[in-house]
């Protein structure tokens, strides 16, 4: 994405759904409309701390379409690498911002016969703008959560007549895969651990990929700080413990590619000269492991890599 | 002859999908294929140990989706036969829901081709040679190697429109 592309907005308002979420909501900085977005699609917003930037992704929740302004749900995650504490604790209604434009990797497919959804915590949220899009074709969505988020989420989903709120982590979906007319196609998104755990149960019930749809959101974790040497420019880059590869780029000022943030898209993909990867992301087969690195989660075992860009 | 023309289908071999948990097996060949494990439902025309039989391939295919409407997750299908058939079985699963990685079309017997008349939209069935006369319009018609799944055909188009009655040689290409 390039700088080019990037949208000035102003925080509009800001309503905390519980002590761990708040809704934000962003308008045009100069009251212009901004660009259409699609069921299940998410922007990335930066934010510049005193001493760090970031750029996450946030799914969009309000409705598809709506021009005038674009809202988002975030949790407070104290352990994370920041960003969603900035936008709890120093956020203020007034402030501007700058995003990319809306992006969708999560969209509904147009020729399933039902859709099963399956998300966990804030995981729901790209879920949240696709309700109109589903239209006469059935569909089930189950949430699994905190207790302490059930009352919060059953107003997010009051909408949803076939929603099922899980409150605690007892939630198995090896039945629900179990039992789904052909055509099912399935979503997920939440954590790590449960996507992954469902996914592999939709496998070994044979669920074919093409009806399986994921949408991982960036909790890149960090990891151990290394260099990484840019070959076309000889320039040798630090990447911090509690930074990615792509901020560390992006902070240097180098104009890298990305979408997703969350080692999915492939958007952000770099050739690999040298060096020691340790791939983090969903994207790339293991034949290419050798060649590419994902910068948005990818981090290095040594402590130098070398990069192509 | 190669007509160059991408959208001819190509398969691969069969083989039994190890990530599926059911397996039904549809053919009108008058054996099936070696290679069939007894864990795959059989469904054929003419009489075979182990398998359901149908009079005719109408037969077998207007049972099909009341089956597939019973099916779930992990369910394969596979066709095999001459490719009117296989693709008439797409055309079902298709509508019941199966996608990619569900549904497996696998050519045996016959070359011979549906022909779907570019001009009155008439199919004509068993076409083995380069041009043919169209059953619903009487055009003679180029058999093209230009396939519409849609339509589960090759094109035909007239060959003579510019000098009616003057044909290029009629050989038998799809036996």
């Amino acid at each position: 994405m390039t700088q080019s592309a990037r949208i000035h907005v102003r925080v509009a308002e800001i309503e905390p759904l519980n002590a761990t979420l708040r809704r934000i909501t962003l308008q045009h900085a100069e009251g212009a409309l901004l660009p259409a977005s699609a069921p299940g699609a998410h922007i990335q917003i930066e934010l510049r701390g005193d001493t760090r930037s970031w750029r996450n992704a946030y799914s969009l929740v309000s409705p598809p379409g709506t021009r005038t302004a674009y809202s988002i749900i975030v949790r407070k995650v104290p352990q994370g690498r920041g960003g969603s504490l900035y936008l709890h604790e120093r956020l203020a209604v007034g402030q501007t911002l700058t995003i990319l434009p809306p992006v969708n990797l999560f969209p509904i497919a147009g020729l399933a016969r039902k859709h099963l959804m399956l998300a966990a915590g804030i995981g729901v949220t790209p879920f949240l703008s696709t309700r109109a899009a589903l239209a006469e074709t059935p569909f089930e969505l189950h949430l699994r959560c905190h207790a302490a988020d059930q009352p919060a989420f059953q107003t997010l989903l009051a909408p949803w007549p076939h929603a099922h709120i899980h409150a605690g982590p007892d939630f198995n979906p090896t039945d629900l895969l179990r039992h789904q007319p052909l055509g099912t196609h399935l979503y997920l998104c939440g954590p790590t651990g449960f996507m992954q755990a469902a996914e592999a149960a939709a496998r070994t019930l044979g669920w074919p990929a093409a009806r399986i749809h994921q949408e991982h959101f960036g909790a890149p974790t960090g990891g151990r700080a290394f260099d990484a040497v840019l070959a076309r420019t000889g320039r040798t880059i630090h990447v911090a413990q509690d930074q990615t590869l792509l901020e560390a780029l992006e902070a240097a000022d180098i104009d890298a590619p990305s979408l997703c943030r969350g080692g999915a898209c492939g958007e952000c993909r770099l050739p690999l000269l040298a060096g020691t990867p340790d791939h983090r992301d969903h994207f790339l087969s293991e034949s290419e492991h050798a060649t590419s690195i994902m910068p948005c989660v990818s981090r290095s075992h040594a402590e130098t890599i070398t990069i192509d860009i | 002859m190669d007509q160059g023309i991408k959208s001819r289908p190509r398969y691969q071999p069969f083989r039994i999908d190890p990530a599926g948990t059911q397996h039904l097996i549809v053919t009108d060949q008058p054996s099936p294929p070696p290679g069939i494990s007894g864990a795959a439902e059989l469904w054929t025309i003419a009489p075979h140990p182990g398998g359901q039989s149908f009079p005719t391939p109408a037969a077998l295919l207007a049972s099909l989706p009341g089956h597939l409407a019973r099916q779930g997750p992990g369910f394969r299908l596979y066709a095999i036969g001459t490719e009117p058939f296989i693709w008439d079985v797409a055309y079902i699963a298709t509508h019941a829901g199966l996608t990619e990685g569900e549904l497996f079309l696998h050519h045996a017997g016959s070359l011979a081709r549906r022909v779907h008349c570019i001009h009155c939209k008439t199919n004509t069935d068993r076409v083995t040679t380069n041009i043919v006369t169209c059953a619903g319009c009487g055009a003679n018609l180029l058999v093209r190697d230009h396939f519409s799944r849609r339509l589960r055909a090759f094109m035909g188009v007239q060959v003579d429109a510019e000098t009616p009655g003057i044909l290029p040689p009629i050989e038998t290409l799809y036996p």
